[in-house]
């Protein structure tokens, strides 16, 4: 440890945190250099930088930085000494150097900090507005005790870990925000058929000198251009259905196509068929196998399983148990929707123990629905212990903003609850947050994006099971019912001899009661 | 007919020539999932919403909507009142005003970007209606799971009776650095981290979409807002002012804060605003001087025909030839 430097910060403290020097380091490292005898000038800048490391190091908490986000320690800043844990450290070394006060270890610090009498009465002013809270040893504290209690437990950090490894990777592009490339691009394109079908790359590179970076922004980035026909007129502005327009060849507001290199697309698909190939060998060695089944690398998913049945009537003994149950109900909300609704008694009647003894619901609601809801997870068992928000984007990424889609305000979302029953100590928790951010495709469909968050939390062998799906929803490791299903596939053994003698008891039951109406 | 065809073709040969052109179009759309990229990165999805630091981007008229909204809000706003009330103090002095100063206030705007505070406490104990005029506007601010638990309020006939529960808002910090990111609401049981908060906008009295646009403008804002950037320190976002102030063109208006926000994020003033809280920084409030003013200024704003040309509005029944 460098006792010099030590010995200087608990001499100068307060020059130095003042102005004109205001803690910068690199400022420091000079002043410091000058105090200090000829033959050890020699030392270089960046050596006062890595002692003071080490000196926070030591008693983290004594020196606090700032401005480290630029991540160079030339900008970096003191904003706060604590010189009275310097002075105890100074002691460790050189016994005696500094007398401690060992009861009030805050009273030094708040005595050097004490405005000197003789300053104007607007300088006093100035000092106490510029003053800030964290600068003061109680905060410090504080912040110290929150660090502690910010600290996820192992598991916490295991099961985030795990669940980044068992995600594949889609491969992500960058979308450019910059409306200048978005132009020049537009005006080089070929559009045909609303569609980009060729993009000049010599044109690119001759506009990239008056637009230095727009040739490797292309390359690199997504492009939304806009699609400009002779009945656009740009300045009403974007259309509110963009690609979903059905009107493209009439509609007078800008609509968009998305422009990306065939080469930046094969690349991201090769570099994530990469990495997900060696995750799935990694997968292998998983050791962290708390809360999944322990040869959840190596077993096969179920395929897709649905029966086309109404919901409201079906016996759920036939499905046993679930550890995830996903509704999306059509909620009878006075709307002209394309399907039937379901009543809120109907609902809040569902038998749902007969599906889950232990585990997770995830009810979708809107507007009156939303408190329907609550009160019927809190009827069939379940506590309401978060509530997802699904923010829905159009083909630019922003949220939806126009439409008249609600009563008073514009809906830019859409709720999601869910509860949990019982202790459920076989979740891994967190590894998710409470948001889903995604484009709205066709009506009442949701968000696939859930999928993937649900198996993260209960793993990939859970039984999983959606009620009032339809084809769409249908996937592997999943059970869907619902009525507007086509047909029905079962492969777990139980469930299919449980299904075929309901089956043949409701044709025995069904036929006669045929025969009377008729 | 004939141009696009033409344009094929040398698109066609154009590709031929260039068998190398790095900057080929790709045939297939590429949509990013941003929750995937999220558990890789810890970089949240809000983040690429592209809207968020300018709501109404692409769209001019929009924009020109809320900029005329937000002159002809500043126009005819009161000065800028605090109240400096400890939060065990709160309902008496409320209780002051109704009684004795008679006050109402048609936009009453309870709680904000905190944990730790003593909403329900509050709305029991003082007749919340007497402080509403008919019709009035509630919006409550707090966490997910404070905004949870008023749903008791709402199996409460009484209070279920004086106020429907119409919208639910949300308000989204940009990440875990945020201010306003209610890290103290994620406990150990969540599922998934809480990354929001919730606000139930309620409406007392009757008004009417389609007929009462004197006293409403619907579908001005939308029920989601995400934390832009350039947001002074303040306990409050302005966006959650804004909501009000777009939706009800009254002009009183009173924010109620029952929590200790602390000197970090100060509780700061607005024009047109009365605000109670046991950190505003300033306690200037004078109910004579107050209803003197809203006297002058009137209790709603005049309506303004550029505004009603602009505005979002119910579609009108057509009639008959």
């Amino acid at each position: 440890m460098n006792c010099e430097l030590l010995k200087y910060l608990i001499e100068n403290h307060s020059g130095l945190l003042a102005p004109p020097i205001s803690g910068r380091v690199a400022d420091i490292t000079t002043v410091f250099a000058m105090e200090e005898p000829k033959d050890s000038r020699a030392t270089p800048d960046t050596k006062v930088w890595d002692d003071l490391v080490v000196i926070e190091s030591i008693s983290p908490g004594c020196l606090s930085f700032g401005n480290l986000e630029t991540h160079q320690n030339t900008d970096a800043t003191i904003e706060y000494i604590d010189v009275e844990t310097l002075r105890i450290m100074m002691n460790v070394v050189e016994p005696g150097t500094y007398e401690v006060e060992d009861q009030e270890s805050g009273k030094t610090v708040a005595k050097a900090r004490k405005p000197d009498a003789n300053l104007s009465l607007a300088d006093r002013l100035d000092t106490v507005l510029e003053s800030h809270a964290a600068d003061t040893p109680n905060q410090q504290k504080l912040d110290r005790l929150q660090q502690a209690l910010d600290v996820k437990p192992a598991s916490h950090v295991l099961g985030r870990e795990r669940a980044s490894k068992f995600t594949p990777h889609a491969g992500f592009i960058p979308v450019c925000a910059n409306k200048n490339h978005c132009s020049i691009l537009s005006n080089i394109a070929t559009i045909s058929n609303n569609k980009v079908v060729a993009m000049d790359a010599n044109k690119v590179q001759n506009a990239d000198q008056d637009c230095p970076g727009l040739f490797k922004c292309a390359l690199s980035k997504i492009h939304y251009i806009p699609n400009l026909k002779p009945q656009t007129d740009p300045s009403l502005g974007d259309c509110s259905y963009l690609d979903t327009c059905h009107k493209l060849n009439s509609c007078r507001y800008v609509h968009y196509l998305q422009y990306m290199p065939e080469s930046l697309a094969n690349t991201t698909a090769a570099s994530v068929t990469h990495i997900n190939e060696a995750s799935t060998r990694n997968k292998h060695i998983c050791l962290y196998t708390q809360g999944l089944n322990c040869s959840v690398a190596s077993q096969s998913i179920l395929p897709a399983q649905w029966i086309q049945c109404d919901v409201r009537k079906f016996d759920f003994n036939i499905l046993g148990k679930f550890s995830v149950i996903v509704a999306d109900p059509a909620w009878n909300i006075r709307m002209n929707l394309p399907y039937g609704t379901c009543n809120d008694s109907e609902l809040a009647d569902l038998p749902l123990d007969l599906l889950q003894h232990e585990g997770i619901i995830f009810l979708w609601v809107t507007g009156r629905a939303i408190e329907v809801g609550k009160t019927s997870l809190q009827k069939w068992g379940y506590q309401v212990c978060n509530e997802i928000s699904w923010i829905k984007t159009n083909q630019l990424g922003r949220t939806i903003v126009t439409g008249r889609t609600g009563h008073w305000l514009n809906h830019s979302k859409e709720h999601l609850l869910v509860g949990v029953k019982g202790s459920a100590n076989w979740l891994t928790r967190q590894s998710d947050i409470d948001l889903i951010v995604s484009a709205s495709r066709e009506t009442s469909r949701k968000p696939d994006e859930l999928y993937g968050m649900i198996e993260r939390l209960v793993g990939p062998h859970a039984r999983k099971l959606e009620i009032f799906g339809r084809d769409h929803n249908t996937r592997p490791g999943w059970f869907t019912i619902g009525n507007q299903l086509n047909g029905d596939k079962v492969c777990e053994l139980d469930v299919k001899m449980k299904y075929n003698r309901y089956l043949h008891k409701q044709g025995r039951s069904t036929s006669p009661r045929f025969s009377a109406v008729t | 007919m004939h141009s696009t065809h033409i344009s094929i073709k040398s698109a066609n040969e154009n590709s031929k020539k260039r068998r190398g052109n790095p900057l080929k179009p790709a045939a297939q759309v590429h949509s990013n999932d941003h929750t995937e990229h999220y558990v890789h990165t810890s970089l949240p999805p809000q983040k690429f919403v592209k809207n968020s630091q300018n709501q109404v981007e692409g769209y001019p008229n929009l924009q020109k909507l809320f900029r005329l909204k937000e002159k002809h809000v500043a126009r005819h706003a009161t000065k800028p009142y605090g109240c400096r009330v400890n939060i065990d103090e709160m309902s008496s002095t409320l209780n002051n005003w109704i009684h004795s100063d008679k006050l109402v206030f048609e936009v009453v705007m309870i709680g904000c970007l905190t944990d730790n505070q003593f909403i329900y406490p509050l709305l029991t104990s003082l007749p919340i209606d007497r402080l509403i005029s008919k019709p009035g506007f509630l919006f409550i601010w707090g966490s997910a799971q404070k905004i949870n638990e008023l749903t008791r309020l709402l199996q409460n006939d009484g209070w279920a009776k004086k106020f429907r529960k119409s919208e639910e808002l949300v308000f989204i910090p940009v990440d875990k650095n945020s201010p306003f990111y209610p890290g103290l609401d994620d406990n150990d049981e969540a599922l998934f981290e809480k990354m929001q908060w919730h606000c139930w906008m309620c409406i007392t009295g009757t008004v009417r979409r389609a007929t009462d646009g004197h006293l409403i403008h619907c579908n001005v804002d939308t029920d989601l807002n995400i934390e832009s950037e350039n947001l002074q320190n303040s306990a409050i976002p302005a966006h959650l002012y804004r909501i009000a102030e777009n939706f009800s063109t009254a002009t009183r208006r009173l924010h109620i804060i029952p929590a200790r926000t602390g000197t970090e994020t100060p509780v700061r003033m607005r024009p047109g605003w009365v605000i109670m809280s046991p950190d505003v920084i300033l306690d200037n409030f004078d109910s004579v001087a107050y209803q003197a003013e809203i006297e002058r200024l009137g209790t709603h704003l005049p309506p303004r025909s550029e505004i009603e040309a602009l505005r979002p509005k119910s579609p009108t029944q057509r009639r008959g030839p």
